[in-house]
């Protein structure tokens, strides 16, 4: 995931690639994703994005 | 597995995420791999082998990292790499195209002593772009050896190969910085006795930048004495040099890497500075930065979010949809099957899970909302929010912040409670107070945003006079804060990401994930503050709170209905905004008064979530302080809008 304020590849273990709702940050629910090095608040891949990464894989495999 | 105790030569691959390693790493070890956690650590690290002239040699894929000062895990990990393995040698990869901006981690490997080897990878495309890099040049120039590759076809593994097995360490003379700053990293050079896999200069700078693994590092290496001297000395400099030392740093080895490519890079194709990059510069130019701001605010926050989406979209859904196609048939429905009273309030009365609730938040909030998502993601996506932080850096300074502040404030206007926790970033204390303070006083949150600027779009000098008169509050509250709270501004600096044209795919997830995640977040908060209202209503005690604030309100010339708006308001901000629009239905208000009750919400307490925020991040005395005087302020500062108005006629 690519940070939307700097740009930087956010590491993938912060949030958004284990399906969790949110970086952690807080006490969650917020589904944002804080880039460690700017701290902007990215939006956390909600369904959709794990609906439209299942149809890709679907379509690889 | 026996890694521990392989003998192997060990070959790190280094370098920015995406510049190709992997592909690098696969191209050199083919399929004989490992991928296990770092020690220790969660983060993943792949091993190989591969011969070279019948030598095995042991291939670690390093995660991503952006420079030698870590931030994240992954750095942390890739940094550990270097620190620990000892390596025979340390493969950088880079991006041709953007060599400017990765050559100073090339600075800084080589400054650590490392025995570097540099791929300039994807020189297809760079020379597709009109790029010719002499690479013969940089190599002399870096004193290291330098490969151009297109790694994805394999073009420049052989030659690697060959730097590889045939890589003889060479003491490389160290790259000067400024006099002073040269002084300052010597003296502390002396004073470093132990045995490190980094060079001592390197070892010094990172203890400048107050990396906490070297100090570890050198806390355990060092004699006692030796430890406490070079503490003492580390404390002084960075205590000296607080404003801008990681500024002077990173612009020093700015200046290296254009001597070192000096001649390095030619364009061949376009002469022209590219049209992106003249806008760019256009867009942090306070004369013509301020200007192009203005249209942003007008086209993209007027026009469309106000406009399109509190105007068409609401009207279609809340006017159209909800007024002629839903509520009808649900509230016949209740009429002719909840005989008790209190029930059909709770659904359908006039604070209703129903009428209020799902109304506000589907009809009401959700498109303002979401066109104000669109323009967002879409400025986003262009990359200029970096550049706005740049542009108002100077003004900020002005109030006592650093420009990095600009970065929370600028969040706050997406939601103000995540940039509540964003000022923990700022590095002083006073400096985070005061974010705190503007960000819950003077920065509507998006919802807010959104729902006032509907709110006013239908009178465009209302609606100038909330903005001005926001700003005034901002600018007076920022410089007062400045005068009274101790302290300097350090020195802000980021690295500005490329200006480019959005993507339609970008733009379409990112707007959908947050009108996703806003509604989830909103809808059962906007039913919880319906069913309290109505238990309120129920008993009695909305009319009590109601009473004790209708003075206030009444002191500010509103009537006592705008009350409720300002109890909606601390549930949520645009709950509060959301029922003033409804008031504006009604026609229960005057331009003026909209005025007034539009700023005093917007400067009126934040919602539950950020106070809870503030709570956390400043403690409970900060935190209630800023509660008192954010309401004093608000109440006060309606009260003289009010007067203003009244008095210039200039809504009348």
């Amino acid at each position: 995931m690519i940070c939307g304020f700097c740009h930087k590849e956010i590491p993938e273990n912060i949030g958004a690639a284990d399906g969790e709702k949110s970086c952690g940050a807080c006490l969650g629910g917020c589904r944002k994703i804080h880039c460690p090095y700017c701290g902007y608040a990215n939006p956390a891949p909600g369904f959709l994005s794990r609906l439209l990464k299942k149809e890709k894989g679907k379509d690889n495999g | 597995m026996s890694e521990q105790q392989d003998t192997s030569p060990k070959v790190v691959l280094v370098g920015n995420p995406n510049v190709g390693k992997s592909v690098l790493f696969n191209a050199l070890t083919g399929a004989y791999t490992t991928v296990s956690n770092y020690p220790g650590t969660s983060v993943e690290v792949s091993r190989g082998y591969c011969s070279i002239k019948e030598k095995r040699y042991e291939i670690l894929d390093t995660p991503g990292m952006y420079s030698m000062m870590p931030i994240t895990e992954e750095e942390r990990v890739a940094r550990k790499i270097l620190l620990t393995e000892a390596p025979h040698a340390v493969v950088h990869v880079i991006d041709a195209r953007n060599i400017e901006r990765m050559l100073p981690m090339t600075l800084q490997l080589i400054e650590a002593g490392l025995p570097v080897v540099l791929v300039v990878n994807i020189l297809d495309e760079a020379e597709r772009l009109g790029m010719q890099i002499n690479l013969k040049l940089l190599e002399k120039n870096l004193g290291v050896p330098v490969l151009g590759a297109v790694m994805k076809r394999k073009q420049g593994l052989d030659e690697l190969l060959q730097a590889i097995a045939a890589y003889a360490t060479v003491p490389h003379k160290p790259f000067s910085y400024v006099v002073d700053l040269e002084d300052d990293i010597n003296r502390l050079v002396r004073l470093i006795h132990g045995q490190y896999r980094l060079s001592r200069r390197a070892t010094s700078i990172l203890l400048l930048q107050k990396d906490e693994d070297i100090e570890q590092l050198v806390a355990k290496n060092e004699r006692y004495e030796d430890y406490q001297c070079l503490t003492q000395d580390v404390r002084e400099i960075t205590f000296r040099r607080r404003a801008d030392l990681h500024l002077q740093i990173s612009l020093e080895r700015r200046k290296v890497c254009k001597r070192m490519l000096d001649g390095v890079v030619t364009q061949t194709v376009k002469e022209e500075e590219p049209l992106s990059e003249r806008l760019s510069k256009l867009m942090m130019n306070p004369w013509t930065g301020a200007p192009i701001l203005l249209l942003v605010v007008y086209l993209g926050l007027y026009k469309f979010v106000g406009g399109f989406g509190a105007g068409t979209m609401v009207d279609f859904l809340e006017g159209n949809i909800f007024e002629n196609y839903i509520n009808p048939p649900v509230v016949a429905l209740a009429e002719k099957h909840l005989t008790a009273n209190w029930l059909y309030e709770l659904l359908v009365g006039e604070y209703g899970v129903w009428t209020l609730g799902v109304r506000y938040a589907v009809a009401l909030v959700l498109p303002i909302v979401g066109a104000f998502f669109l323009m967002f993601s879409l400025l986003e996506d262009t990359g200029y929010f970096p550049r706005l932080a740049l542009l108002v850096d100077r003004l900020f300074k002005r109030i006592g912040m650093s420009g990095r502040a600009v970065i929370p404030i600028v969040l706050g206007f997406g939601c103000d409670t995540m940039a509540t926790l964003v000022t923990r970033t700022l590095e002083t204390k006073r400096e985070r107070i005061i974010a705190t303070i503007l960000l819950a006083l003077a920065i509507p949150c998006s919802a807010q945003l959104g729902v006032i600027l509907g709110l006013l779009s239908a009178a465009p000098l209302a609606l100038a006079v909330w903005m001005v008169f926001l700003t005034l509050i901002f600018l007076l509250i920022g410089f007062l804060s400045a005068r009274l709270l101790p302290g300097e501004s350090p020195v802000f600096y980021m690295e500005i990401p490329p200006l480019r044209l959005p993507q339609f795919r970008n733009v379409a997830i990112k707007t959908l994930r947050r009108m996703q995640s806003y509604f989830l977040e909103i809808l059962p908060l906007f039913l919880v503050a319906s069913v309290i209202l109505w238990a309120g209503k129920m008993t009695g005690v909305l009319q009590m709170f109601v009473s004790a604030m209708a003075p206030a309100v009444g002191a500010i010339g509103l009537p006592a209905e705008a009350t409720t708006a300002f109890v909606f308001g601390f549930f949520r901000r645009d709950f509060g905004a959301a029922g003033l629009y409804d008031l504006q239905m009604s026609g229960a208000l005057s331009v003026t008064q909209l005025t007034v009750a539009a700023a005093t919400l917007t400067l009126f307490v934040p919602c539950v979530a950020q106070f809870l925020m503030m709570l956390k991040e400043r403690g409970i005395k900060t935190a209630l302080g800023i509660l008192v005087f954010v309401t004093l302020m608000a109440f006060s500062s309606g009260w003289l809008l009010n007067k203003f108005l009244l008095v210039t006629g200039l809504l009348a």
